[in-house]
């Protein structure tokens, strides 16, 4: 036996049998394209006047994360409850959904969120800067004033905001309809503003005379008491009794004073104000006529809201203006002019003149003006150009030499004049006066464009503006094109429910109804999310080169440039286009190109 | 136990002993009975196998590679276009270095059809790495047999076992078939120095590039020597339990031959006669038998053969355009000396004709005759063609 | 969308496989759902050389390679060495391009399946001899061009199918698998994996070099190709039922063809015959899947 064994051990055998493994090949120096895990921006939170991270909303709903959603929306939106109810969504407008099959209901998810908040009693305060010595004054209690308000305390500032009404809210409380926007919602969204430390005091009108007391008090005045004085017809009869203005008369209906209305009234523009009043008018008992001196689509009013007077019997009359208003038997003679259309301005706006036919006449037992609002004193107009005015976005920065600076928002300074628009303008003032006091005034227009969303003309995010983790995004907006939408499915749009067109004559109740967790979730569930990654791993699967490496990392793995060939099919896969392929940067490692990221 | 056995079953009893693990063979003539007693075997238990009815060849061989390489004891059998089918992969075995044994059985290539005795098939796949014995009868054979299996699992190399068609094969001779508990203290179980291990993963038989492939060519060229010190060491091994043995070569009656003739297979059964004849008639006639081939034992060659004033080999196969095999390795073996004899080529029994004594004699008149061979070889018993009618 | 994928890896990196490699992803998700007790067969294939040079090897099971048409011969030799040696754990797999498998391979694969003989036959394919030098194969699709069908001479001749070839031995598991629906892929090596006897898995391997199709839609592409039937996904158990995985969106074979390079020379004409085609070969599948159009 022993001999055996030395025969055995005479030749050891030299084939071809392979225990090493190939981890010493480093195939990233194949490489000639790298692919990267790069966040983008989606088009809806660059439409979204506030700069909402939109597409994050969605992937945290989707997820049941329903308040870390809420709060994303609070970054830069005091207001959801608000918006996801009045708000004309711009976003939805943009979303790369509709090329799919149908846009996202951002409104109704956005609305779910923040009605959950309120059913759930969420409370949350947001992080903010260390405490500043500025104060700031705040006049109108307003969206625009409140939002102002809001972000400056995020900033670290302590405001007071000056309202006249007895009630804080501006245009929320007093101009937008119960059956759009119910007032607990309202309160709601208020208190929590309030909670953040900031005074609101009711009751108190604010004269010229406080702005040159103030100088001695505050560091900076935000002035956004909007347009309260309603703009004159500038006809004969336009003082008769029964000729009332649009914006009062919505007023007089939240102070209770319960004023009922029959027969057939007359509303006369074509703004929110406008519709807003007819449909106020038909859950009273009345039957209305929209005069407008233009075509229905040149309409300024939200499409949405125009859709539905409709449907409530609201009877618009296009290309008409009026001429002359005479009493006669109880009832207004309204006359009416009718117009044509000779062409469209830049914005495809009608531009017209009198037709030069016979004037029509029309008997009403009322006449509303809602043809627009102007500022109540002059001193709320925004200056125009000069020196030491900034003209931002959404507001107007003025600053001499001595004095507070002074900064006008909202409808002051807004084209649109929406809600949406009035956040916007208190952010962009927040942020302009935060910088101006750091830095000064010739710092604000460039380090305003560091905290924008996306690129181009886009909205400010605050969330961007503090250093949070939005920051890192590429502003690339993502195209429909760059979504692999191999990975969805068509599905339906949710359906939000509403008041039976009978039911929402009779009464001011809400008329869009809640949807349910479920739905919400679902609908969430549609979103593309745009640029951003929601953890699908479809670049950890797909990897022919075991390259992508899970890890504790927020991003949840890594790439391994060691062995990364550049082939791309994880950027292709990556459903939501949240991973970029560049070309290789030679000169970056000297030693070659390996490495982690 | 002596027994009167069919030269297939000799074999067969052979792979029985050898507790072979898994066979796989394709039916081809003259083997197909080596098949089918194994075949029996394995359905009544005698021999606990597993036998794979491949589809070819080709198959059968790629199976082995398989079987060996998962670490068990394979055996296959095989003739002629089989033979030649399995080419590719009789490279692949050796490389792999694989003691698969095989039993060959000597027939003719075809076209035409010819299924007798024709030693060209293994004679063609001399340069596959595979150890090559041949034999004489079917006792040779049954030893050699089991002698395989131990020689290949030493130096793992695959082994040949050579036997001719017809007349080994099909041919009852009596047969001493060793005991079950001798074979086992000859041949141990099998121990594979590696085979598939999924706890120590390894691949067998990668991409190996210039910088690596000589040195493992080499080590097969280092293991077909040690067969050359090996081979007889497992004979006495043997000797010392069965008392027979063969040698690599066996030298008859040559230490003052004149001449001597250099035979293999059952040819030189006839060549033992001959030589017995000659002798009486005063002729110094001497004999060697070739049984190792793969290695060739060139050192043996030379001693045995450099002393004789001619030699003749003679060759049941053709290299065309060359010679005869045999006759070529001799003169291989022997050109370096300082003074040989010269090396008469024959080439007789092509395609199953029989080698008769009267052959031989030929062959030893016509060397004793001429002073240096007239041609490289010379064709013995061509009849005449003719060509028009295509008849001889 | 989420998937379920095992975390565990059985490939290292480092392999030599070109960028986007569908062969290369195949086998990773195959091998995640095998694990560590099985035994690999390789034959000559662009695997052969993923595996690694000597002395490397890419996988952390044992891989066997082997001479190009002896995949089923050899795996069979493996099993018959395991069940003698009393391991019934070990799965065996032949692990097989289509020119293995389709040509020169499909003796040795016909007798393993017509013995029954007991393992798992994956061929990766990538529809030409890749390894070589992307040349025409039997498995090469109608309207290709490939190194020995240029020019005019682009393959005329459809692509053989070997599933049905394999049905006809009545096999007791075959199926098509796609490395773009990889849940589907893994479920069905699952199932293959608990079954006994012969089994078959036909896994659409995209090439990026052989089909002139730049890397990063490697993927893709194979998504395209069960989107437009021409690469339907489903099973055949004892060789009589069939089962459709998928009905796909029906996309026009044009989408699928207009990507890739091989394909350029094929003019309006010849793609409407090749969606007849298509049309064809769905209808029939459907037949036998005992449903209709």
């Amino acid at each position: 036996m022993t001999e055996k064994k030395k025969i055995i051990e005479a030749i050891p055998l030299l084939v071809p049998h392979s225990y090493l493994t190939t981890e010493s090949n480093k195939t990233g120096s194949w490489r000639f394209l790298k692919p990267r895990y790069e966040e983008k921006t989606s088009p809806c939170s660059t439409a979204c006047p506030a700069g909402e991270d939109i597409g994050r909303i969605e992937m945290l709903t989707t997820r049941g994360l329903f308040k870390e959603a809420w709060e994303t929306i609070l970054r830069e939106n005091p207001f959801p409850g608000v918006c996801g109810r009045v708000c004309y969504h711009p976003c939805e407008k943009i979303c790369n959904r509709e090329e799919f099959d149908k846009a996202i209901a951002i409104h109704s998810i956005e609305r779910f969120l923040a009605d959950n908040a309120i059913r759930n009693n969420f409370k949350h305060l947001l992080e903010r800067n260390p405490a500043r010595e500025q104060k700031i004054a705040i006049i109108g209690a307003g969206p625009s004033g409140l939002a102002a308000a809001y972000f400056l305390t995020l900033l670290g500032y302590t405001c007071d905001v000056f309202e006249a009404m007895p009630e804080p809210g501006g245009i929320l409380r007093w101009g937008i309809p119960l059956y759009r926007l119910p007032p607990s919602v309202l309160q709601n969204e208020i208190t929590r503003i309030e909670d953040h430390g900031v005074r609101i005091h009711t009751g108190k009108q604010i004269s010229r005379h406080f702005l040159e007391e103030a100088r001695n008090h505050y560091d900076a005045i935000f002035i956004g008491c909007g347009h309260s004085r309603a703009v004159r017809l500038n006809i004969p009869g336009e003082d008769i009794d029964g000729v009332e203005d649009g914006l009062k008369f919505l007023l007089s209906i939240r102070q209770n004073k319960n004023p009922s209305s029959n027969g057939t009234v007359a509303v006369i523009g074509g703004g929110n104000t406008a519709i807003d009043v007819a449909r106020s008018i038909v859950r009273l008992g009345g039957k209305v006529i929209i005069i407008y001196r233009r075509r229905r689509q040149d309409m300024p009013a939200f499409e949405q809201d125009v859709r539905m007077a409709l449907e409530e019997g609201v009877e618009i009359k296009e290309l008409l203006t009026p001429a002359k208003i005479i009493y006669d038997n109880e009832e207004l003679v309204l006359t009416l002019r009718q117009m044509k259309v000779v062409g469209e301005d830049i914005q495809g706006r009608a531009l017209v003149e009198p037709d030069g036919k016979t004037p029509e006449e029309i008997r009403v037992k009322r006449i509303f003006k809602a043809i627009g609002e102007e500022t109540a004193e002059p001193w709320h107009s925004p200056p125009e150009k000069g020196e030491g005015i900034l003209s931002m976005n959404n507001s107007v920065l003025a600053y001499r030499h001595q004095g507070p600076a002074l900064v006008f928002g909202g409808d002051l300074t807004n084209e649109t004049k929406s809600v949406v628009h009035a956040v916007a303008s208190g952010k962009e003032a927040a942020i302009a006066l935060d910088i101006f006091f750091r830095e000064g005034f010739d710092a604000i227009r460039s380090t305003l464009k560091t905290c924008k969303v996306g690129d181009g003309p886009s909205p400010l995010s605050m969330e961007i503006y503090m250093g949070g983790a939005r920051r890192s995004r590429s502003p690339h907006v993502v195209t429909y094109e760059e979504i692999n939408t191999d990975y969805f499915q068509l599905t339906a749009r949710v359906s939000q429910p509403r008041l039976l067109r009978e039911e929402r004559l009779r009464t001011f109740e809400e008329v869009d109804l809640k949807i349910s967790a479920h739905l919400a979730t679902r609908e969430a569930g549609r979103c593309f999310n745009c640029g951003l990654c929601s953890q699908c791993e479809n670049c950890f699967i797909f990897c022919p080169d075991i390259a992508v490496i899970r890890d504790n990392s927020s991003q949840g793995r890594h790439i391994n440039y060691d062995y990364c060939k550049g082939c791309g099919v994880c950027v292709v896969e990556c459903p939501r286009n949240a991973m970029v392929l560049e070309e290789e940067n030679y000169e970056e490692s000297p030693g070659g190109k390996s490495g982690s990221s | 136990m002596k027994k009167v056995l069919e030269g297939s079953q000799a074999v067969a009893e052979a792979v029985r002993l050898a507790k072979v693990s898994v066979i796989s063979a394709y039916p081809i003539t003259p083997q197909t009975h080596i098949v089918e007693f194994l075949s029996e075997y394995c359905s009544d238990g005698r021999l606990s196998a597993r036998f794979l009815r491949v589809e070819s060849e080709h198959s059968a061989l790629a199976a082995l590679i398989g079987a060996a390489s998962s670490g068990v004891r394979t055996f296959t059998a095989t003739s002629s276009q089989g033979l030649a089918l399995m080419h590719e992969l009789l490279h692949w075995t050796s490389g792999a270095r694989l003691p698969v044994v095989m039993v060959e059985v000597n027939r003719a290539l075809a076209p035409g059809w010819n299924i007798w005795t024709d030693q060209t098939d293994s004679l063609a796949q001399r340069d596959t790495g595979w150890i090559q014995l041949y034999c004489e009868n079917s006792q040779e054979t049954l030893d050699t047999t089991l002698q395989a299996f131990r020689l290949a699992e030493l130096v793992n190399l695959p082994v040949m076992v050579v036997l001719d068609a017809f007349y080994l094969s099909h041919t009852y001779e009596p047969v001493d078939i060793p005991e079950q508990e001798l074979v086992d203290l000859f041949l141990p179980p099998y121990d594979p120095k590696f085979q598939v291990d999924t706890k120590n993963p390894c691949a067998f038989g990668s991409l190996v590039l210039p910088n690596a492939y000589m040195e493992m060519r080499h080590n097969i060229a280092m293991a077909m020597e040690e067969v050359l010190s090996r081979f007889p060491e497992i004979e006495e091994e043997f000797a010392g339990i069965f008392g027979r043995r063969y040698g690599p070569v066996e030298p008859i009656a040559c230490d003052d031959a004149e001449i001597i003739l250099v035979t293999s297979g059952t040819v030189t059964s006839t060549s033992r006669q001959v030589i017995q004849d000659l002798r009486a008639r005063g002729e110094k006639v001497g004999l060697l038998k070739v049984k190792l081939f793969r290695p060739f034992p060139s050192e043996m060659f030379r001693r045995i053969l450099g002393p004789a004033k001619k030699v003749a080999v003679i060759d049941r196969n053709f290299s065309f355009g060359a010679s005869g095999i045999f006759a070529q390795e001799v003169r291989a073996a022997l050109c370096n000396l300082p003074s040989h004899p010269p090396i008469f080529g024959y080439i007789a029994g092509i395609g199953g004709r029989d080698v008769t004594t009267d052959t031989l004699e030929e062959i030893y008149w016509q060397t004793k005759k001429d002073e240096v061979p007239g041609k490289e070889s010379i064709w013995i018993g061509l009849q005449e063609v003719d060509h028009a009618t295509g008849s001889s | 969308m989420q998937l379920e994928v095992p975390e565990r890896e059985y490939m290292y990196p480092g392999h030599v496989a070109c960028p986007g490699c569908g062969a290369a992803i195949a086998m990773r998700l195959f091998m995640k759902v095998m694990g560590e007790k099985t035994i690999i067969v390789l034959p000559a294939c662009c695997w052969s050389i993923i595996a690694g040079a000597y002395p490397q090897s890419t996988l952390q099971v044992p891989i066997i390679h082997s001479a190009f048409e002896t995949g089923g011969a050899v795996a069979s030799g493996v099993r018959a060495a395991l069940d003698i040696k009393g391991d019934t754990e070990t799965t065996v797999v032949t692990w097989a391009g289509d020119g293995g498998t389709f040509d020169i391979g499909f003796q040795a694969l016909s007798g393993a399946v017509e013995r029954n003989e007991d393992f798992i036959y994956v061929c990766y394919d990538n529809e030409a001899y890749m390894n070589t030098g992307i040349q025409r194969s039997s498995s090469t699709p109608y309207g290709a061009w490939t190194t020995t069908t240029p020019g005019q001479e682009w393959k005329k001749m459809r692509k053989k199918n070997i599933v049905e070839a394999l049905v006809a031995h009545r096999i007791p598991y075959a199926a098509t698998a796609n490395i773009a629906f990889p849940e589907d892929m893994m479920r069905k090596v699952q199932k293959a994996k608990e079954i006994k006897g012969a089994r078959f898995l036909h896994v659409f391997a995209s090439c990026p070099t052989g089909w002139r199709i730049p890397s990063e839609i490697s993927v893709k592409i194979a998504r395209m190709a069960v989107q437009t039937n021409i690469f339907p996904l489903y099973e055949v158990e004892g060789g009589v039922k069939y089962t459709i995985n998928h009905t796909p969106k029906e996309y026009p074979v044009r989408e699928y063809f207009k990507l890739q390079g091989r394909f350029k020379h094929l003019t309006d004409s010849d793609l409407a015959q090749i969606q007849e085609m298509v049309n064809e070969d769905w209808e029939l599948l459907l037949r036998k899947a005992g449903k209709h159009s």
